[in-house]
């Protein structure tokens, strides 16, 4: 089906948040004041490597506070992240710790009326620390024989296991010869490259709000991308049973992966909520929402061989993953990393070793791409070297090469295997190369002069979701419910979070397209775990892909139903066969017709309010579904920058976001992933990262003064900003779309590299590439070193 | 020791009692109930709390309750009148410029404000005048594509989207 | 090892709220606000903005036992043109410097400075004296006012004394200020005629505190360098005037090459550091640069003028 003949799809529309967002109305879990309610704090360890051996708590209770200290809660291991199948779940977290590795782990926790009497309280608790060790902030030095270790025995599913040198866990794998491959390769390129340590910066702070009723039961509020497995973590924690528990689905104010896991302060809240009887709420301030949860950081070595005709024979990975204290998500991490590295090229050969190292830091999870960022950005520059070195045109050499239809395509690691259906790659850098003025580009060496420009490509993809036709060591299911209501209006009901991309107005779209019931006729409801069906997480790009794939299996069950109500109306049908569901443009809503016969009709309104004033009974459906398959959306940016060599500040000048998401559902949207993709990108190139102190502090100290994202005034003009969407129809996707969010940051950073190589001939293999770094490598070769 | 202070907001008079080192942010959210105003950093870094205090805007979360007493301070739900979006709020809606939603209020305040001073402002001028506002979903492109709307729609003064309560 | 640790930094911070209790006074005059740091000086601390001391005492930099928010007193929020001179009241809001004719016209480096100084709510909140008492060494406004000779009027009970701006600043936030004083306002002299100045700022975003910056002030006659003024930001304890580098390019002829070469010297002038926001390396690499790029600028607009 084409663009013109969708009805609903493709079209612009108002988003269904839209007025309460744009009128301040709309509450986020932050905004939620209970009357009653109590306000907590943490304490946070003031040491990054120590054991904690006496809390007094006695000031802090004689003013009032309620205080949970390591004895008062369950001190079970867990994994906040519960995506994973169990016997692949590594934990080593805690609610409260006695033994803190890092400068932030949660010790203690208190409540008061105020937040001011609860920081009071905060000030009043008494710990002493035993045992203080200086912070082991490097993945290698962790990885020494003599290094202490930072964790001794975690679980791995159920089974303890021992932590030998830091390594939190490891995976390895290889396919052909690589060696024999690297040997015979005309050309080899060795490489290592570090990643930055970047922290999220999503708008609301995370937050959670715990309300007890008399039934035993209690009602979470929180800032999650997955309600469900938000309760089933709580469950487990402290032996409630999910019965007894209700998760809200309320907005998130911006995430990028950073509640994927249940954020810690979710039990810490329960648990003060538990021992207080009253509702309590904990809104982390930013300077401790910077200890939260930073992105994994990356030491990568990358060894690829190449024919001399531009033919890739091997491609080998090593990744070091510097996971900082805790495991959230480490190891599928692992496995999407050599997931990304193999489905970007046809390496031939391939050998890789991946290793997710404790360190004393801040603890890593997901951030928008899920390591595909910064393996990505890695490939790119590699790739782009490669190019230079043959003499190849770096946009042919990666047509030449990548992995793309008819390719077995396995992004979300070697568990889950897929054929590529659909590719708009060779579209977009087609159409990329013309907007950007490729024609333009010229070496390195022919710049002269204090600001010199450059153009760059940088190309990646993301997978649509962690489905598959078996099951893998991921879950991946979500549920959809559809009841038409008794004007005929419909009420969709998902646990599927929305973090503002606009996916479930994308859902809403399909349900429209599928029904012909307008968009406005569509409630989207917000749910809670106690009235939705499981949905395991918005997360890895499947919110449109899987949860659009779930809406139009409902909706077509629906229609089914709504077939068997309307052939007791239209009874000169022969069979509900023979019936049509369409929507009516003069009417402006859907109508059940029979087919060629468009005037034997009735209005979805009239067979609704029959159905109620028959006692026929709800039209309803609810739907459990997993996609079989997660293909790629593939993503290409065209960057133009330009640097000033004598500040070394790189601006940039002209951008082409291009993706090939499948059918476009919601065009604005779909720019607006491209939008901020870029301009994260940009940011984790050439600004964003969080140093540290040698005791284990953040330089920044948490604060975002000096953790710096890019303002308007930063980003190129709308003129200089171009995004393209490649006509393609993904089989087996809904209504053709794939996903998008993740893909449209994951090329940024190769591009912005390569573009700053194009200017001023220097490759940097450490991010960020700040004008520091860059006015000293300016410097180094100007001294002839 | 508990001040008395008398303010309009948003059109309406206020009296209420605040300690000295209340902030407006946490007097407006948590007494009066308009929750529009964020915090996100607390430092005046990302403009997520502004409101106008006298017609102008300001940081809340830096802003002493007892500053406002006898001034009048507007925020996010104050700005539509009459059951109507303004312009800006509008055309935040019609160019997608609300993703997650938690910096709208700051931006569509600012804006707001940027018209009324300047109402034919140039995109570099919008992008100077809202850079103490971060947002981390939009990128900012459809964010200054409605700030440039809204400028266009207030000088042809077309009619603006009804509020059904 | 054992230690008793009543508190990290981090379990005091608290941005949520201002996590100090203190006794609070709002003169509406300057004489009250005098008697008021006459009384508490030493345990009080003066609300202008409160861009920077709210921060602080979220952060718990700064816990005073009593705060004297002076916004009421209007006699301190002016710019007067008093023909060869401005005066600006030590409330004067940045914002009304950005939208003042004066400023932009007479002082245009003060006015590059207010223009990439904080974003617009700051810029409504933020007042010029409390720019200068925060004692920043990265004080935007510091650098155009040194090398626009301005000089700062310090009141108490006792009476008032007058100082130029570069004896001001005494380390980061230190000034030569006694307790019992206010900063009352400022006076910059207008500039001579044929005279230009401008004020270069580099940072990570738009939206930041100077990495480095640099203010110059020039006049340039028969193709000769008469009178030069450099001041540089974020490159020391305090904002800094560079003499020597000034004194080198007196009498030069105002050649590109000849500027270039001179200003090699304002690094032996300045003593910048590593920190979370740059390095000393390239505070003193570029310092030359925008010293460059700032007279280049000054001495252009000097000719238009």
């Amino acid at each position: 089906m084409t663009e013109s003949e969708h009805l609903f799809i493709g079209k612009r529309t108002i988003r269904k948040d839209a007025i309460p967002k744009v009128t301040g109305t709309m509450k986020f879990s932050s905004d939620y004041y209970i009357p009653g309610m109590l306000v907590g704090r943490i304490y946070k360890s003031p040491y990054a490597f120590a054991d904690v051996r006496h809390i007094d708590t006695s000031e802090a209770e004689r003013m009032g506070a309620v205080v949970i200290t390591p004895d008062d809660v369950p001190s079970k291991l867990f994994n906040p992240r519960l995506v994973s199948v169990f016997e692949v779940t590594y934990k080593d977290y805690q609610v409260l710790t006695k033994h803190p590795r890092y400068l932030g782990d949660a010790i203690a926790a208190v409540a008061a009326p105020t937040e001011e009497k609860a920081q009071r309280a905060l000030e009043a608790l008494r710990v002493e620390f035993d045992n203080i060790r200086k912070p082991i902030l490097d993945p290698f030095e962790a990885m020494s024989p003599n290094a202490p270790q930072i964790h001794d025995r975690i679980l791995k599913g159920d089974e303890r296991i021992d932590v030998k040198n830091n390594v939190g866990c490891v995976l390895e794998y290889s396919e052909g010869d690589v060696d024999k491959a690297l040997k015979n390769a005309d050309l080899v390129v060795e490489r290592r490259f570090k990643t930055n340590r970047r922290y999220h910066m999503q708008l609301e702070p995370k937050t959670a709000l715990c309300i007890p009723h008399s039934d035993g039961s209690i009602t979470i509020y929180s800032t999650t991308q997955t309600i469900h497995n938000t309760r089933i973590l709580i469950g487990q924690i402290f032996d409630i049973p999910l019965s007894k528990i209700n998760v809200v689905k309320v907005p998130i104010g911006g995430s990028f992966g950073s509640s994927i896991q249940i954020n810690p302060v979710v039990p810490i809240t329960v648990a003060l909520c538990l021992k207080a009887r009253k509702p309590v709420k904990i809104t982390l301030t930013r300077e401790e929402d910077i200890y939260d949860h930073v992105a994994y950081q990356m030491h990568f070595k990358i060894r690829a061989g190449v024919t001399k005709d531009g033919r890739l024979v091997a491609g080998e990975l090593e990744n070091i993953m510097d996971i900082g204290a805790h495991q959230i998500q480490a190891y599928p991490l692992l496995g999407t990393a050599l997931g990304w590295f193999v489905s970007l090229y046809k390496w031939r050969n391939i050998r890789y070793v991946g290793k997710a190292v404790y360190t004393n830091k801040v603890p890593t999870c997901a951030f928008r791409g899920y390591g595909a960022p910064q393996v990505s950005w890695a490939v790119e520059t590699v790739i782009d070297e490669i190019a230079e070195k043959l003499g190849m045109d770096p946009v042919d050499f990666r047509l030449m090469n990548y992995v793309g239809k008819g390719d077995v395509f396995w992004g979300q690691g070697p568990t889950v295997k897929s054929i590529i259906r659909s590719d708009g790659v060779p579209e977009l850098m087609e159409r990329g190369k013309k907007l950007i003025g490729w024609h333009r580009r010229r070496l390195p060496s022919e710049k002269t002069g204090r600001y010199r420009r450059g153009i760059g490509v940088g190309r990646s993809f993301h997978t649509s979701g962690a489905g598959g036709p078996i099951s893998g060591e991921v879950i991946d299911y979500t549920g959809s419910i559809l009841k038409v209501n008794e004007d005929g209006t419909i009420d969709y009901i998902t646990a599927l979070q929305d973090h503002g991309g606009g996916t479930l107005d994308a859902h809403v779209k399909i349900i429209a397209e599928e029904l012909g019931v307008p968009p406005d006729l569509i409630n989207l409801v917000w749910s809670d775990t106690q009235t939705t069906l499981y949905d395991v997480c918005t997360h890895a790009s499947r919110g449109t892909y899987v949860g659009g794939g779930a809406a139009v299996q409902a909706a077509k069950q629906l229609k089914e139903k709504i077939f068997n109500y309307a052939i007791r109306v239209l009874e000169k049908a022969v069979s509900p066969d023979a019936l049509r569901l369409g929507y009516d443009k003069e009417l402006k809503q859907a109508v059940v017709y029979v087919v060629d016969n468009p005037n034997m009709k009735i209005t979805l309104k009239d067979l609704a309010t029959l159905a109620w004033q028959r006692n026929w009974g709800t039209i309803a459906t609810t739907v459990t579904y997993r996609s079989k398959a997660a293909p790629p959306s593939f993503t290409v940016y065209f960057v133009e920058v330009e640097v000033d060599t004598y500040t070394g500040k790189v601006r940039p000048v002209k951008v082409i976001g291009g993706a090939d998401v499948g059918t476009v559902i919601n065009p604005d949207f779909a720019a607006g992933q491209l939008h901020g993709g870029f301009a994260q990108g940009w940011g984790m190139t050439v600004l964003e990262d969080t140093p540290y102190l040698e005791n284990g502090e953040l330089m920044n100290r948490g604060f975002i003064t000096d953790y710096k994202i890019v303002t308007a005034q930063d980003m190129p003009k709308l003129e200089d900003f171009q995004v393209i969407f490649a006509h393609t129809y993904e089989p087996t996707g809904p209504h053709g779309a794939k996903g998008l969010g993740e893909a449209a940051l994951n090329s940024v950073a190769g591009a912005v590299a390569n573009a700053i190589y194009n200017a001023i001939g220097v490759r940097f293999y450490e991010l960020p590439i700040t004008p520091e770094k860059v006015l000293e490598a300016l410097k180094r070769r100007e001294g002839g070193e | 020791m508990k001040i008395p202070i008398h303010f309009i907001l948003n059109g309406e008079e206020v009296s209420v009692e605040v300690e000295p080192n209340e902030l407006l942010l946490n007097l407006l959210r948590e007494k009066l109930g308009l929750t529009g105003p964020k915090y996100v950093c607390g430092i005046g870094e990302c403009g997520a709390c502004t409101v106008l205090l006298d017609g102008e805007p300001v940081l809340s979360c830096l802003t002493l309750a007892v500053d406002v007493d006898g001034h009048e301070v507007t925020t996010i739900e104050g700005l539509a009148k009459d059951n109507e979006l303004t312009a800006v709020q509008k055309a935040f809606i019609e160019e997608a410029a609300v993703q997650c939603g938690y910096c709208t209020p700051g931006f569509i305040i600012m804006i707001d404000k940027l018209l009324k001073e300047n109402p034919n402002p140039t995109e570099e001028e919008i992008r100077e005048y809202i850079r103490g506002n971060l947002c981390r979903c939009t990128g900012y492109v459809n964010i200054v594509k409605a700030a440039l709307k809204a400028a266009e729609e207030l000088r042809k003064n077309t009619s603006l989207i009804k509020i059904k309560k | 090892m054992v230690e008793a640790v009543k508190l990290s930094r981090h379990n005091l911070f608290n941005t949520h709220i201002i996590p100090v209790n203190f006794k609070y006074f709002a003169p509406k005059t300057l004489n009250e606000a005098l008697e008021l740091l006459d009384k508490y000086g030493k345990e009080a601390k003066i609300l202008a903005g409160g861009t920077d001391l709210l921060v602080k005492m979220k952060m718990r930099l700064v816990e005073p036992k009593y705060i004297i928010n002076i916004k009421g007193i209007r006699e301190l929020n002016f710019i007067k043109d008093e023909g060869n001179q401005v005066r600006i009241g030590a409330l004067t809001r940045w914002r009304q410097l950005e939208k003042s004719e004066l400023i932009k016209n007479f002082f245009p480096s003060l006015y590059d400075a207010v223009k990439v100084m904080g974003g617009t709510q700051i810029r409504n909140m933020a007042t010029v004296g409390g720019n200068l008492c925060n004692a920043s060494p990265a004080a935007d406004s510091a650098p155009p006012l040194m090398v626009l000779n301005a000089k700062l009027v310090l009141a108490s009970k006792k009476g008032e004394r007058e100082i130029p701006i570069t004896q001001f600043f005494k380390g980061p936030g230190k000034t030569v200020m006694e307790p019992d004083e206010l900063l009352k306002e400022i006076t910059i002299p207008k500039p001579e005629e044929g005279s230009g100045s401008a004020f270069i700022k580099v940072a990570r975003t738009s939206m930041d505190l100077a990495k480095i910056s640099a203010a110059t002030a020039l006049k340039v006659e028969d193709r000769k360098i008469v009178m030069v003024r450099i001041a540089i930001g974020s490159a020391a304890p305090t904002p800094v005037r560079t003499p020597k580098t000034e004194e080198a390019l007196i009498g030069q002829p105002f050649r590109p090459s000849i500027i270039r070469e001179k200003v090699k010297l304002v690094v032996n002038e300045i003593s910048p550091i590593d920190d979370v926001r740059s390095t000393a390396f390239y505070r003193k690499e570029v310092s030359k640069i925008i010293v460059e790029d700032a007279l280049l600028i000054s001495y252009e607009r000097a000719s238009r003028r």
